[in-house]
């Protein structure tokens, strides 16, 4: 077996969706042995679109696949008295419970972090909530569009002319399962030293606007407030089309003015009023016409190539999944993952976030079937009777 | 009790902007002991211009570089040492130090990093338990794009997430600032934790090789796979939801003040409908279903924005949620700094400097995750240029003063940048004229009680 970072360490994730499911899988990843616990009709991250055939069968969630990978599964019913203590029990030879419930409700089925403490002291509880366990927002509902209106991101998203803007996707899910792991670790890595355990508390809200760190210091630095960009002329700030999709460049990098107009093949580039910054930022609306001129024959793949290798230009091209599927950068980073999966069958999942000599993320099984590792859990792993654990299905407790 | 978990550990940092300036603050925080090194004539982005965000108290001072607001939140904590890496003296005394440190962090072109002898072959000899991090645009190894220059604004349309960000139908947009910066910042941490977990196991040092990129890509794995498996490309939605419906941002009274409101169910919807104090609205045929909710949109959208206008954007939040519909306000920067909610758990920490830096007190972001055993604040100030040039080179190297002197004459340390531009000096309102602001605040320090 090769080392990990983590293959002392057992997670029982009781999350469901997105964020706290990934923080899981990223512990995962990292050699923890992962339980996920789901209840017996599954959690609801089964449901979550895109499914493998656009089939919406509770097995075939691409995105459950993906949130999942590295995770043994089984199912448990935490609203009965023996699912409790069934629970308790595996919390007893467990290190790390990952969960994502409304503030309260793991109190209310006596399984909240000052519970478990009392079954197993080293027990480290990260909990994922929208807006945290305290404070007056605690108790309020949210979606994505909800914690990313409240980070402070969409007044500075979007331009002056519309309404603020969200970000595609659900990044602040995301973003949230990566804080997730990182708090994680920390508490381990203190836990190592201290012998105890601690509950992490994680604010959705918080993490999204921990990326604030032009805008919020702004106001207590001199009451400025930012706001949307202008929709045209707003250097460079705005993604441009050209003749086979789109593209943004930025001044700096490793690239002159003079190099950057030498680029566009545009002589006027270089006159005073584009080619200093403070120039520039009166006379953006002009600027965008002669570039949008001078690009309009050329294509993303050429220009990108062109502006990043023989100009050191700061340029991006918006990429599509489709070329993000076929992408020979994220192939030398081993990117993807080549997964086999009972049901959905082979595949490749994105996986890697970061390369780490000596403990790398690595691959090991596949999202669980709903309940699959029922047997080797409680039977193997808390010595329950064969008989038993049939009799526990019976009475929807697994 | 009391112990944070990076307590004992030295991190020496060469980083530039963002990502990994923010995670070093993060683990000086989290009780590290942070040394920044920057260049003398090559100071940290963040020091002044665009990305340095504000000037305290918009006076740019005799030391403008130890007074912009990004250059304070991003390395809060730390120890500040400036050394000219360009010099064979420089560059020993950086080894010098790494020697000393358990953590090392760099930004640079893998290049630089290998004309240094410090790309990670090289950093493992200097010193085997060594925990390296290298954040590039695109990653160290040999894909194609391993050398390309790169930063988190023209990187958003790379990564794939402009594709799927934009107005519904209109072309793609970026959104928010840096983001993919704040990924690799929160990766570092990861990689940090898990390698000083590894070290304190094996004894063994490691590498940590981020690139910026493909944390992005990652982000937008379920439509990657969605191409995979079903051919779809995906679509900009601006802010609507494929599954959920209404949901949008909807105009409130005032100027330019905004609320955003998601319904995913009838449940949900009954409540909006109680709220706007229109509960027959349920039963109209046009809205009574998802499905029907979503076909008729545009018309739904009226309908919530004539309510919403009416009101103030913190009031529909709370009648929204009370009746169960998940709801808030668009947060500019001034909510965010006045938020009861934040300021309650401690999300934001004032933060006092030292007289002589004549920033006073100020407000800043914390971290977004709290350990209820292990309080964590911000340690202290962001470091002046250099301050800590002589106390590190003689606590923790042994040098004598005649040496530093004989650095400091040769310019190899110092406390003034060599080339530093004096930014150009624009009042409050020529800045909202210029569009940089959307608005300023001239009550801020009263309502923040600085």
């Amino acid at each position: 077996m090769l080392p990990t970072a983590l293959d002392d360490i057992r997670v029982l994730d009781i999350s469901q969706g997105i964020a706290g499911p990934l923080c899981a899988r990223i512990l995962g990843d990292f050699g923890a042995d992962v339980i996920k616990v789901e209840p017996s009709s599954g959690e609801r991250g089964r449901s979550l679109p895109p499914f493998h055939d656009n089939d919406p069968h509770p097995e075939k969630s691409l995105f459950f696949l993906l949130l999942n990978l590295n995770k043994r599964g089984v199912t448990l019913n935490l609203e009965t008295n023996k699912g409790q203590s069934m629970f308790k029990e595996l919390v007893r030879e467990a290190d790390v419970v990952i969960e994502s419930y409304a503030p309260g409700y793991l109190a209310s089925l006596g399984l909240d972090h000052a519970s478990l403490e009392r079954e197993n002291p080293k027990i480290v509880m990260t909990s994922i909530t929208p807006f945290g366990q305290t404070g007056p927002y605690s108790g309020y509902k949210a979606e994505e569009i909800v914690t990313y209106a409240m980070s402070g991101i969409m007044a500075i998203s979007g331009t002056t002319d519309r309404e603020p803007l969200r970000h595609g996707g659900v990044q602040s899910q995301y973003e949230s399962g990566l804080n997730g792991a990182l708090a994680t670790a920390f508490a381990l890595l203190l836990r190592d030293f201290t012998d105890e355990g601690q509950h992490v508390d994680l604010s959705m809200q918080e993490v999204v606007a921990s990326t604030m760190v032009i805008e919020q210091p702004f106001y207590p630095w001199n009451g400025g407030v930012r706001g949307r960009r202008n929709p045209e002329g707003a250097q460079f700030s705005n993604i441009m089309p050209c003749k086979d999709g789109y593209f943004i460049s930025q001044p700096g990098g490793g690239a002159t003015w003079e190099q950057i107009a030498d680029f566009y093949r545009r002589e006027d580039l270089k006159e005073p009023r584009f080619a200093e910054a403070e120039q520039r930022s009166l006379h953006g609306p002009e600027m965008d016409e002669i570039i949008l001129e001078a690009t309009s024959d050329r294509t993303m793949a050429e220009m990108f190539k062109e502006a990043s290798e023989n100009y050191r230009m700061l340029f991006g091209i918006a990429q599509t999944p489709e070329d993000l599927a076929d992408c020979p950068q994220l192939e030398s980073r081993d990117f993807y993952w080549d997964v086999d999966h009972p049901v959905i069958g082979k595949t490749r999942v994105p996986s890697r976030l970061f390369n780490m000599t000596e403990i790398p993320s690595r691959y090991r099984i596949p999202a669980p079937l709903l309940g699959q590792h029922n047997l080797e859990v409680y039977e193997q792993g808390l010595g329950y009777a064969r008989d038993d654990v049939v009799r526990l299905r019976e009475l929807s407790i697994i | 009790m009391g112990r944070l978990p990076l307590e004992g550990i030295r991190v020496i940092e060469s980083t530039y902007v963002f990502a990994l300036p923010y995670a070093a603050g993060l683990l000086a925080d989290l009780g590290a002991e942070v040394i920044k090194v920057e260049g003398p004539g090559r100071i940290d982005t963040t020091r002044g211009g665009a990305f340095g965000g504000a000037y305290a108290d918009n006076v740019i001072g005799d030391d403008p570089w130890n007074r912009s607001a990004s250059y304070n939140i991003l390395n809060r904590g730390k120890k500040s040492m400036v050394l000219d890496l360009s010099k064979p003296d420089g560059l020993a005394v950086f080894k010098d130090l790494i020697k000393t440190s358990d953590v090392v962090m760099e930004n640079f072109t893998p290049r630089v990093m290998r004309r240094w002898g410090l790309d990670w072959p090289n950093m493992k000899k200097l010193k085997p338990e060594i925990i390296m991090v290298s954040n590039t645009g695109y990653g160290h190894g040999d894909g194609p794009y391993s050398e390309y220059p790169a930063q988190a604004t023209t990187q958003e349309s790379t990564h794939g997430l402009t594709h799927i960000t934009g107005y519904r139908g209109d072309i793609p947009s970026k959104a928010g600032q840096s983001y993919v910066d704040f990924l690799a910042c929160w990766s570092a941490l990861l990689g940090i934790a898990l390698a000083l977990r590894h070290r304190k196991k094996t004894g063994k040092g490691l590498w940590i090789d981020i690139g910026m990129y493909q944390l992005g890509c990652f982000n937008t794995s379920e439509f990657i796979m969605d191409w995979m498996h079903n051919g779809s490309l995906g679509r900009r939605m601006g802010n609507r939801h494929p599954w959920r419906a209404p949901q949008g941002c909807y105009p409130c009274a005032g100027d330019d003040e905004w609320c955003v409101l998601s319904v995913g169910d009838d449940e949900e919807w009954a409540g909006l409908c109680r709220a706007m104090g229109q509960p027959a609205l349920t039963s109209d045929e046009r809205f009574a279903t998802t499905l029907s909710r979503m076909e008729n949109h545009d018309e739904l959208d009226e309908v919530i924005s004539d309510w919403t206008r009416t009101l103030g954007k913190y009031e529909a939040m709370e009648r929204l949620q009370d009746e169960g519909v998940p709801a808030g306000p668009v947060f500019d920067a001034r909510d965010t700094n006045l938020n009861e909610h934040y300021w309650a758990r401690g999300f934001l920490e004032r933060v006092k400097y030292p007289e002589n830096r004549k920033l006073g007190e100020r407000a800043l972001i914390a971290r977004p995750w709290r350990f209820s055993k292990t309080p964590v604040s911000i340690k202290g100030p962001a470091p002046s240029l250099g301050q800590h040039n002589r106390e590190l080179l003689k606590g923790v190297l042994g040098y004598d003063e005649a040496r530093c002197d004989e650095l400091e004459e040769a310019g190899i340390i110092a406390t003034i940048p060599t080339n530093h531009q004096s930014p150009a000096d624009l009042s409050m309102d020529e800045l909202v004229r210029r569009g940089r602001l959307a608005y300023h605040d001239p009550e801020y320090k009263q309502k923040l009680g600085l």
